[in-house]
């Protein structure tokens, strides 16, 4: 019965910690310029970030160490710090972005301006970050994040023509007055949304936090694929809400305001105020995992102790990075530059940083000395070969395709 | 070698010229500009319009409308001013004219919106029809501009 539990409440807690600032917003943009004919990005950035998830939850499971722990032990110390610079700038960008969304989530409901908020909202993130127990901060950020599923009954209650939003999938459904080129851009920029490289460091880590062991691989695994799908279909619930209320009108999504809108159109007062929660759980949630992600990175490298398993006295250099990585994005909003902004840009480069991340847990997942009998099979080889061809892709066109539209524009 | 080093300064030399203190696009790229322009205030417009609608109906609270159209207000008068600072081309001089003066129209009625907003006042016809004609006379000018 307890097993069952734990699935289920990992279940749950995968679901709702699935989507973050960067997948509000950018679900919300797609829907509102390309209807649902980029959907199938979102299907196949869940599935990589699915294959990827459950190697390194398996490398953390069998060998008690997270993936960046054995990244530059196995790789050498130079390409450790190479994936170590990219990733972690990429999560530090996210960790901005998600502390601004925290900001322009109660910016919402108090209309006090974001900067003056952005204090507070860093003092709370590093309080928790500091204060909070791992379990405590996955399991009820997670669960409130569940609240977005207001997004899926506001579709239905907006009554959508189905067949219509059905044929939109085909990508040949764009609208007409999109270029390829900004089709392409925000291709990318969702997928790396999707599979944004902190959800592999905080899973990892995670798993080492909760002191998981070969016997709750069933469990990772379960949380891995079914929670993060389900976790997808709220993105695409996003996605379908904007191309219904939006894409007839001619706005574009610039705002979390406009993120929501959608739903107060088809759902009224209660409806908003719930996924208005489900804002704040999801950026709150994030922004504790990527404060923490940040910290696992930079310790796991220089190899000093981390984690929310011991306490902070011990763990010293490792909280000392959380209050400095938190103190420095606080310091970044308050100079005013544009939450939004810090989003669309941390989900570009997170498409770039992607394979720097993700090589790295292929090669770790295929060595016996780390992971004995449990190293990948040829499924899970095969999947990860096509997805890192695909990562590297997408890498190498983000940055020349946000030059080519001017960041989406045209 | 030295054609190298030639290819590498002319290269500098176009990246250079597009990084003036002043946007001094051709017409065509003019044209681009104030398309974009339009397009972006025209979405400004329809969402203070939505947001107003919404509330009217009681399906937003006060502060989220105000969040809303103040929002949408900031980004119209960004995109105005944007678009005033680049240096018109000769020959769309008339047409630059015409754009301004609609954005700066456009401006307005986000601002009125924003207005009414902060007083609670969702259901004004007077100025839910202005924002149906910006909206409707914005999309009219980008199908001249930028057909």
């Amino acid at each position: 019965m307890k097993r069952y539990f734990a699935v289920l409440l990992g279940v749950l807690t995968a679901i709702g910690g699935f989507v973050d600032i960067g997948d509000l917003v950018t679900n919300a943009q797609v829907g509102a310029r390309f209807g649902t004919s980029l959907v199938w990005v979102v299907v196949f950035g869940v599935v990589g970030i699915c294959v990827f998830a459950e190697m390194s939850g398996r490398i953390a499971a069998v060998s008690r160490r997270a993936t960046f722990d054995l990244v530059r032990e196995r790789l050498g110390p130079r390409i450790g710090f190479l994936n170590l610079v990219g990733s972690m700038l990429v999560t530090l960008l996210t960790f901005i972005a998600e502390i601004g969304g925290v900001a322009l989530a109660l910016q919402l409901v108090s209309s006090v301006h974001h900067v003056l908020l952005v204090p507070f909202v860093a003092a709370a993130v590093w309080i928790v970050l500091w204060r909070a127990r791992f379990s405590s901060i996955e399991n009820v950020l997670g669960l409130m994040g569940l609240t977005l599923i207001g997004f899926a009954v506001a579709l239905w209650q907006l009554g959508p023509d189905w067949s219509e939003l059905a044929a939109g999938l085909a990508p040949a459904e764009k609208p007409a007055a999109e270029s390829w080129a900004t089709y392409a851009f925000f291709g990318v920029a969702l997928f790396g949304a999707a599979m944004t490289p902190y959800e592999v460091f905080f899973f990892s880590s995670g798993g080492v936090e909760e002191h998981w062991s070969d016997k709750d691989i069933g469990v990772m695994r379960a949380n891995v694929l079914i929670g993060f799908p389900l976790g997808g279909i709220l993105s695409v619930a996003i996605a379908a809400c904007a191309a219904t209320v939006y894409l007839p009108e001619g706005i574009a999504v610039e705002t979390l305001g406009q993120v929501g809108l959608p739903v107060a159109v088809g759902l009224g007062k209660i409806g908003l105020a719930v996924v208005v929660l489900g804002f704040f759980a999801a950026t709150f949630g994030a922004a504790c995992e990527t404060g923490l992600s940040t910290g696992y990175s930079l310790a796991q490298y220089f190899g000093f102790q981390w984690g929310k398993f011991v306490r902070p006295k011990e763990a010293a250099g490792f909280h000392i990075i959380l209050l400095l990585a938190t103190v420095l994005a606080a310091g970044v909003l308050l100079t005013g530059v544009d939450p939004i902004m810090v989003t669309e840009i941390s989900v570009v480069f997170s498409a770039v940083a992607l394979p720097l991340t993700y090589f790295p847990i292929l090669v770790v997942a295929n060595d016996p000395d780390y992971l004995g009998e449990h190293v990948n099979g040829p499924v899970a080889n095969a999947l990860g070969v096509f997805y890192l061809v695909v990562i590297t892709i997408a890498a190498l066109a983000a940055i020349p395709l946000m030059v080519a539209t001017s960041m989406g524009q045209g | 070698m030295r054609r190298t080093v030639a290819a590498a300064c002319a290269l500098l030399a176009l990246t250079l010229t597009g990084c003036g203190v002043v946007d001094r696009p051709d017409p065509a790229g003019w044209d681009q500009q104030a398309g974009t322009a339009l397009e972006d205030a025209a979405s400004q417009v329809a969402t203070a319009r939505l947001a107003l609608r919404s509330a009217a109906r009681e399906r937003t609270w006060s502060t989220y409308t105000t969040v809303l159209v103040a929002e949408a207000e900031e980004a119209a008068a960004s995109t105005e001013e944007d678009l005033s600072r680049v240096q018109v081309p000769r020959p769309r001089r008339s047409a630059a004219a015409r754009v301004q003066e609609l954005l700066s129209r456009a401006v307005d009625a986000v601002a009125q919106a924003r207005e009414h907003a902060v007083d609670g006042v969702y259901d004004d016809a007077a100025l839910l029809d202005e924002l149906d004609r910006v909206d409707a006379a914005l999309e009219h000018e980008h199908d001249r501009v930028a057909p």
